[in-house]
């Protein structure tokens, strides 16, 4: 379970101080699927960015399971996300220099998981890319490198998957069999699903959308 | 991780990333131990060269005999031993024959080093033997056959001696030792003396046991002899063999320190803008791989360990380079080598991979130990600053770490704070000068109106970043102006020092009766000759009525009783220059003395003392009037004690000169001999031409240096070029795809670039002309001229280079579409 108290975030500027989070609570539960929505500049990517604890909020806090990320330093953030957290981003965010298998068996790696490679390959296989194990992201079109992606945030079987604008790069039919893909993989892994988006037919797609206008959250059903 | 690692690496090869970055390790690592191996090997080739000199690896001398017990430990310690006597004597032949010889007795083992050279008639082609003469037997200087009218077979008396003239001594390896001794030269067995009777106690002879060996036991045996010698006994070592060669080479080892301590200043700034660059360019990784949950530690390892495996492929690459490099020079150049150069072992290339460590964790780790703090949102949000800018604590750590490398690796404090001073002015001014310049009008915007207003709105738009490539820049154009600068002005001095038609000979024990003759006859033939010198041999034998130690008794180097040549002049002789005192009137009758500097400075003399001496046997004495210095090296007679002429008129003088002749006029000597049999000819013609060959070869190998310090040099500037590439292709992108003009962009850029090169090249030629002017007087021992030829060259070279390699970086945003170029940044 997700559990946001207060979250607030502000930066320094020129004039003062610009708000971009004002006070966000909220609570996303295990296996719930939840779609971030609002205009460009109302915060999303900043609330993604907090929720997954790749940035730290400047007030308030957001507990995940046991878990305080506010309580924890970069370092054991990063091991937090390496343990319980996936990603899929809207520029797909490969290492050029990997292969996909390599790519998609980086965050095993990192765990230090011994199958890296056996499982890599069984994710590769279920977006359908088993062809192509040895390409370089830079030989693969934009809807392979999502797929690549996805299978990256699967491979390491994480408790809940984040994804920022996930078909923001892809053309419409390319998009929705990602979004397809996405929700496939997620029902059967059980994966809590978190993603930003301006689409809003596959915000419909998710159980619940949360929407933000101007770092507030003014709706939720 | 591991995969991971090497992968990273072989990718960042392909794409170019590290291109900058290993070809400055790899020079420098090359540059290093190029360097040090070809100064360790010429070393061990000049030490042998000396050791020819001294016709062994180790000499004692004393004016007594000493232990013959000393022969015997070297024998049983594996050394080869030899002795050697000389002293002056008459040789008789014949009825009435007589000539005044300086007699050489040599054991059989005699020359332990180098060749001696014998030839069965006088004046024939000489051959090399292993041994001199066998017992009874003598050979002759080629000049005693006329003078005592013998001819090989016939005998001549030496004291009491009845001895067989065998042949004629053509060289001796030592010969050198005493060449302005006592006339030709007799060569005799060691075994024979005691039959002479000549040796008395009192009598003015040289003792020598030689030792040669491997090197290692000749320093042990040394080291034991040497806490036993008594007063009077001297060691000789390598630099007693042939100190005019020495100070050229030293000069010349100096340049090279210099140009490698250049060398690693300049890969360490390519290797910190390189290593910047790509961890620029890796934030992005980084911050993918911290969203999937590597730390800190777990970046760092993977980029330290990167470091490592590109260090040690490119440190082995480096001493395959600088092996290269000397193995190079000395393929080249081992004919006119007067000895092979031995192996230089491993030491240059353990310096060189150790400075290339030292380059890796000060220059290249600080901005990649930065890639572990990099912000994981940076997978979100592009506009996350890169956390990869230098801190004060980096450039402070790099300028430490290059003071340290220089210091180690030239051993010279003051050559490196010549240089750090150098550097610290251009970094300093050239923040100062860049910024008031780069950003002395508004901030304007893209202003693409026209080519000049495009250019000096991106010089201003991007003030702080270009003031930093112009210091970079600066700096790497100075550090070349410094290496040229020094280079010219070490070559030209050589050839000033030793110009083709310098003395090449002298001549000595020309009899006063002679003198207008001699005189007459060069002039005739047309050789050009120094001035004709009086020689009077003399004895300094008390210092203000205090005497002086007798040079058995006597501290080695320190004052005592010294045999030395006088002369009388009017004038200050040719080359000398007066350091104290005053020169003394011409027709002066004072008892007044001028004495060579260092001469006065050993004996502990200083001017206004009076000096009591011994001609013959008749005394002399004389206050000191001034002190001067001369140039040892300049082939013309030079003279510790100078007189004014009615001082010492009245005591019996032979004259000198020394002069020019070419190598197709040597038959003059032959004739010349015939005529003035008691004149002595010392012809250095084959000295100075292997002085000469030396230099030529030191030249030589400074050049190769040069030219791969200067291809270091391209580099940073390179990598400084380099380091502003992206930002630049992106804004030229978005005018292209705007609608700009190839000429507009590509003219914008070269004006920048141009601009900026302009700049650099202001700072450099004047913190390069600080820098030469501290590093000759302080470092180099020479004289400071400023080269005004330098400010051109400066300027132009920055403006062109510069100009140059930034357009050539940059023409792939007009020969690509803009989009491409776009998608790759």
């Amino acid at each position: 379970m997700i559990r946001a108290e207060n979250l607030q975030k502000r930066v320094p500027m020129a004039g003062g101080e610009l708000e971009i989070l004002k006070g966000i609570s909220l609570e996303i539960k295990s296996g719930e699927t939840v779609a971030i929505v609002g205009a460009s500049g109302s915060g999303k990517s900043t609330l993604l960015g907090l929720l997954a604890g790749l940035d730290e909020g400047s007030g308030g806090r957001v507990v995940i399971g046991d878990t305080d990320l506010s309580q924890l330093d970069e370092d054991g953030r990063a091991v937090f996300r390496g343990r319980e957290v996936g990603f899929v981003f809207q520029s797909f965010q490969l290492l050029p220099a990997l292969t996909a298998l390599e790519n998609v068996m980086l965050p095993l790696e990192l765990k230090g998981q011994g199958d890296a490679r056996e499982q890599a390959s069984h994710y590769l296989e279920r977006v359908e890319l088993s062809a192509r194990t040895s390409h370089y992201p830079r030989q693969l079109s934009g809807g392979e490198q999502q797929r690549v992606a996805i299978a990256r945030a699967f491979a390491a079987r994480p408790a809940i998957l984040f994804a920022d604008e996930p078909t923001g790069n892809l053309d419409t039919r390319t998009g929705a069999h990602i979004i397809d893909l996405l929700f496939e993989l997620n029902q059967q892994e059980g994966t809590t699903l978190v993603l930003v988006t301006h689409d809003l037919q596959l915000a419909q797609r998710c159980q619940r959308r949360l929407v933000l206008e101007a770092g507030e959250l003014v709706e939720g059903d | 991780m591991s995969v991971t690692a090497t992968r990273m690496l072989a990718r960042d090869w392909r794409g170019g990333e590290l291109g900058v970055l290993v070809m400055a390790l790899i020079l420098a690592v090359g540059v290093v131990s190029g360097i040090s191996a070809f100064t360790t090997r010429l070393q061990n080739a000049l030490e042998m060269e000396s050791h020819r000199f001294l016709a062994a690896d180790a000499v004692v001398r004393s004016g007594r005999e000493m232990p013959a017990q000393w022969l015997q430990e070297a024998g049983t310690a594996g050394l080869d031993v030899a002795t050697t006597l000389t002293f002056p004597s008459m040789v008789y032949a014949g009825e009435d024959a007589m000539q005044l010889a300086s007699i050489k007795a040599v054991s059989d083992a005699y020359p332990l080093r180098g060749e001696l050279k014998f030839s069965a008639e006088p004046f024939a082609a000489p051959s090399v033997v292993a041994s001199g003469p066998g017992r009874g037997e003598v050979w002759l200087d080629s000049r005693l056959f006329p003078l005592l009218d013998v001819a090989v077979g016939e005998l001549v008396q030496v004291g009491e001696a009845q001895l067989t003239v065998r042949g004629a001594v053509r060289g001796e390896p030592d010969q050198a030792a005493g060449m302005f001794g006592y006339g030709p030269r007799l060569l005799m067995h060691y075994d024979d003396i005691a039959a002479t009777r000549v040796i008395q106690p009192g009598s003015r002879v040289e003792f020598r046991q030689l030792y040669a060996g491997d090197s290692e036991l000749v320093a042990e045996f040394m080291a034991q002899l040497k806490p036993r010698l008594a007063p009077g006994q001297r060691l000789l070592d390598v630099s007693d063999g042939q100190p005019g060669i020495s100070r050229a080479l030293e000069r010349a080892e100096r340049f090279l320190l210099l140009a490698g301590s250049l060398g690693v200043v300049l890969a360490g700034v390519a290797i910190a803008l390189a290593a910047r660059r790509f961890s620029e360019r890796h934030n992005d990784y980084v911050a993918v791989m911290k969203s999937l949950g590597a730390t800190s530690s777990a970046i760092n390892y993977l980029y330290g360990k990167s470091l490592l495996l590109l260090g040690a492929l490119a440190t082995a690459a480096g001493c395959l380079l600088g092996w290269a490099i000397q193995a190079l020079f000395f393929t080249l150049f081992a004919e006119q080598l007067p000895v092979q150069p031995g192996p230089s072992g491993a030491q240059p290339y353990l310096v060189g991979s150790a400075t290339a460590m030292v380059c890796l964790l000060s220059f290249a780790w600080p901005p990649l130990r930065r890639l572990g703090q990099a912000s994981p949102l940076r997978v979100l949000r592009k506009d996350i600053p890169l956390l990869t800018r230098k801190s004060a604590w980096d450039y402070l750590f790099g300028l430490v770490a290059v003071s340290l490398l220089m210091l180690w690796y030239s051993g010279d404090w003051r050559l490196t704070m010549a240089l750090l001073a150098g550097l610290l002015v251009t970094v300093g001014l050239g923040f100062v000068l860049a910024m008031t310049l780069l950003k002395g009008g508004r901030l304007v915007g893209m202003s693409a109106g026209s080519i000049w207003r495009l250019a000096l709105a991106g010089l201003q738009r991007r003030g702080a970043a270009n003031a930093l490539q112009v210091v970079i820049f600066a700096m790497a154009i100075m550090l070349l102006l410094v290496l040229v600068l020094v280079r010219t002005s070490l070559v030209d001095e050589w050839q000033t020092q030793l110009p083709a038609d310098a003395p090449n000979h002298f001549m000595i024990n020309i009899g006063p009766g002679e003198v207008q003759s001699v005189d007459q006859l060069l002039r005739e033939e047309n050789i050009r000759s120094e001035a004709l010198y009086p020689m009077i041999r003399g004895r300094v034998m008390a210092v203000n009525g205090v005497d002086l130690p007798s040079p058995e008794e006597a501290e080695m180097d320190g004052p005592r009783q010294r045999e030395t040549n006088f002369t009388w002049s009017d004038t200050l002789p040719t080359g000398n220059e007066l350091v104290a005192g005053e020169w003394w009137q011409p027709d002066t009758d004072a008892a007044v003395v001028s004495l060579e500097e260092e001469f006065a400075q050993r004996m502990g003399i200083e001017v206004g003392d009076t000096l009591s001496m011994l001609v013959g046997a008749r005394p002399l004495e004389a206050t000191v009037s001034s002190l001067r210095s001369l140039d040892w090296q300049s082939m013309r007679p030079n003279f510790f004690m100078v007189f004014p002429p009615q001082v010492l008129a009245s005591y019996p003088a032979t004259f000198m000169t020394s002069f020019h002749l070419e190598p197709d006029n040597k038959v003059f000597l032959n004739h010349f001999i015939r005529e003035y049999p008691t004149v002595t000819v010392i012809e250095m013609d084959l000295v100075i031409d292997q002085i000469r060959g030396i230099i030529e070869q030191v030249s030589a190998a400074i050049e190769l240096v040069l030219a791969v310090i200067l291809a270091t040099g391209a580099l940073v500037l390179i990598a400084g070029v380099q380091a502003s590439v992206d930002e630049r292709l992106h804004e030229s992108s978005i005018l292209r795809a705007l609608g700009a003009r190839r000429r507009l962009i590509l003219g914008g850029l070269l004006i920048e670039f141009a601009a900026l090169g302009l700049f650099a090249g202001l700072l450099a030629t004047a913190a390069a002309e600080l820098s030469v002017a501290i590093l000759q007087t302080w470092a180099m021992d020479m004289q400071y001229a400023p080269s005004p030829w330098l400010w051109p060259l400066g300027l132009g070279a920055g403006m062109v280079l510069i100009a140059g390699l930034g357009v050539f970086s940059c023409r792939r945003v007009v020969s690509h579409p803009p989009v491409a170029v776009l998608r790759e940044l």
